[in-house]
């Protein structure tokens, strides 16, 4: 087992370099809500290709990837899959959202989407639904980056002051320095993320095995259940078509719209950064080719892992390997939970004042002030989910299961916002607190569902039934609508 | 220009099926009936992994594409 002490040492270096990093850029954003929550709509394609794809894989990427392939096999191709789909319509709907925030200030999604409808109860619903669901993603980020330090340290540094340590840093910058923070310290860690993956993709299949052929060859003789796609359950029973191909659609359908990723349309300089930033992403996402290598190697490592989360940790613990390539496995890991951490921070504590505070329940903010507040409700965000992340007995996961049932609904409102002038407010809305339920109950109870479909499969189909219903009983829409759908194609400046 | 209108609908109406075929390969059925097979293993990888890190290289391919088509047409 690796030195401890040099393992931390390489971790505390990467740490301090993630906060100079974070702190530098502080000063070159204007002292406003636009700077601090849109870097001044400046942004270039390195920093939009690299918080777009950091923001993305987060810790989950590092630890639960590889997870994933350990204990269900062919079951983790569908990230893969989703992933492909996924973020192809931001291609569309990002630069038709930014023209819109260009011109009406819109920093958020719910902004956008409550002024189209001119609804401060949908400003309100998506707000408390955006921050219900970063809370619990954070404090899972906040866990994943204790555990890792727990884990490497042997203790030395327990979970929640590893939390604590790391968040630290992540509060730091995103206080000083708000999106310009986060873009330049997810260039460093979008790097080091991918660096260390490819690394350890290959290093470790050609170090356990002769290289990555003859381990599938040695997986496929013992467990060939594992390499049959569509995988397994997680009860180790496999897994129906039905459930793997609605889950990668469904996935598909929400991956653009979750808040934290789609308020970034408005920090791009321009339109075409933006499309060159999805055209690029696939060369981001293939990182997920060596996490599930990883994972794999898992499979006949002895001894086995407790957890299936644990699988890469465990096996860089109990091999023989240099302390330095441990100590870059930590950074990695903890890259990518702060990576996409400080993007959640950021983006729930703008939600929650914009259009929480302001827009949904009218408060007046005072243009001068609003940057304050946001930043005092990114220590409260933060403050939060720490707690959470610390106290919370319950399953993190199931909480976030259920928070992304409600994110994956907001995609038709979306839609229905920049594509379809006859579209109805409060149908837009119905339909999204009705998916949202449907998607919450199925998910609680699976055995209601009359087909084994994913949950939001349900939701999705019944949010765009409400959502056509109300089409009928739309009144002509109003000039401002016209004028907004113009603006949003581009045919109005 | 009526040319170059129905080039940008070609164009569109492409990517739109690409869109399609890639969702369909990569869930029931094409993928089910055309790339969930262990073997022939691709660079090392099983079928149905390769076929899906496949659908990852066709699909940046397509976006490069889709995007200079775009930007030759002036859009």
């Amino acid at each position: 087992m690796p030195a401890a002490s040099a393992v931390l040492a390489i971790v505390l270096a990467y740490l301090a370099l993630s906060l100079v990093v974070g702190l530098w850029p502080g000063r070159r954003a204007s002292a406003t809500a636009e700077g601090y929550v849109a870097g001044d709509r400046s942004l270039g394609l390195l920093l939009m290709y690299f918080i777009t794809g950091a923001t993305i894989f987060s810790a989950f990427a590092f630890l639960g990837g590889p997870g994933w392939a350990y204990s269900r096999g062919a079951a983790a191709f569908y990230i893969l899959g989703y992933g492909v789909l996924g973020f192809i319509p931001f291609y569309f709907v990002g630069p038709r959202a930014a023209r819109l925030g260009r011109r009406y200030g819109f920093l958020t999604q719910a902004e956008m989407v409550a002024a189209r409808f001119d609804s401060r109860a949908m400003a309100l619903a998506m707000a408390a639904v955006s921050v219900v669901a970063l809370v619990p993603y954070l404090a899972l980020q906040i866990k994943g980056a204790g555990y890792v330090l727990d884990t490497v340290t042997r203790g030395a540094i327990p979970e929640a002051a590893g939390g604590a340590i790391v968040y630290g840093v992540v509060l730091v910058y995103v206080l000083r320095s708000g999106v310009l923070g986060v873009g330049w310290t997810n260039a460093l860690q979008g790097m080091l993320m991918m660096g260390l993956a490819w690394g350890l993709g290959l290093y470790l299949p050609h170090r356990l095995y002769g290289g990555v052929g003859e381990m599938f060859r040695r997986i496929a003789e013992t467990r060939p259940e594992l390499l049959q796609p569509p995988g397994l359950a997680a009860g180790g029973e496999v897994w129906g078509w039905g459930e793997y191909s609605t889950a990668v659609l469904v996935s598909a359908v929400g991956f653009s719209f979750w808040p934290h990723l789609f308020m970034k349309v408005f920090t791009a300089r321009d339109d075409a950064t933006l499309r060159r930033t999805v055209v690029l992403y696939p060369t981001f996402q293939i990182f997920l080719v060596p996490l599930f290598l990883i994972g794999f190697c898992g499979v006949l490592f002895d001894p086995p892992p407790e957890r299936p989360d644990q699988v890469l940790p465990h096996m860089l613990m109990h091999m023989d390997l240099p302390a330095v390539l441990v100590g870059l496995f930590c950074a990695g890991a903890l890259a990518a939970s702060m990576s996409t951490g400080d993007a959640m921070v950021h983006a729930a504590a703008a939600i929650a004042i914009r259009d929480g505070w302001a827009r949904g329940l009218g408060a007046a903010v005072d243009p001068a002030s609003e940057r304050r507040l946001i930043r005092w409700a990114v220590v409260a965000v933060m403050a939060a989910s720490y707690l959470v992340a610390v106290l919370y007995q319950g399953s993190l996961v199931l909480l976030l299961l259920s928070a992304y049932g409600a994110i994956v609904q907001f995609a038709p409102a979306v839609l229905a916002a920049l594509y379809w002038k006859r579209a109805h407010g409060r149908a837009v809305l119905a339909g999204m607190i009705a998916g949202s339920a449907a998607t919450l109950l199925l998910t609680a109870r699976p055995e209601l569902r009359p087909w084994p479909l994913h949950p939001g499969a349900y939701g999705l189909a019944l949010n765009v039934g409400v959502l056509l219903l109300g089409r009928a009983k739309a009144a002509e829409p109003r000039r401002e609508v016209s004028e907004f759908l113009r603006v949003a194609a581009g045919r109005l400046g | 220009m009526p040319c170059a209108m129905s080039g940008r609908r070609l164009r569109d109406v492409l990517f739109a099926l690409y869109v399609a075929l890639c969702a369909l390969s990569l869930t029931w059925p094409g993928y089910a009936w055309l790339g969930s097979g262990v073997e022939p293993f691709v660079l090392g990888l099983p079928f149905g992994f390769a076929w899906n890190v496949g659908w990852s290289v066709a699909t940046f391919a397509a976006l490069v594409l889709y995007e200079a088509a775009r930007r030759r047409m002036g859009d």
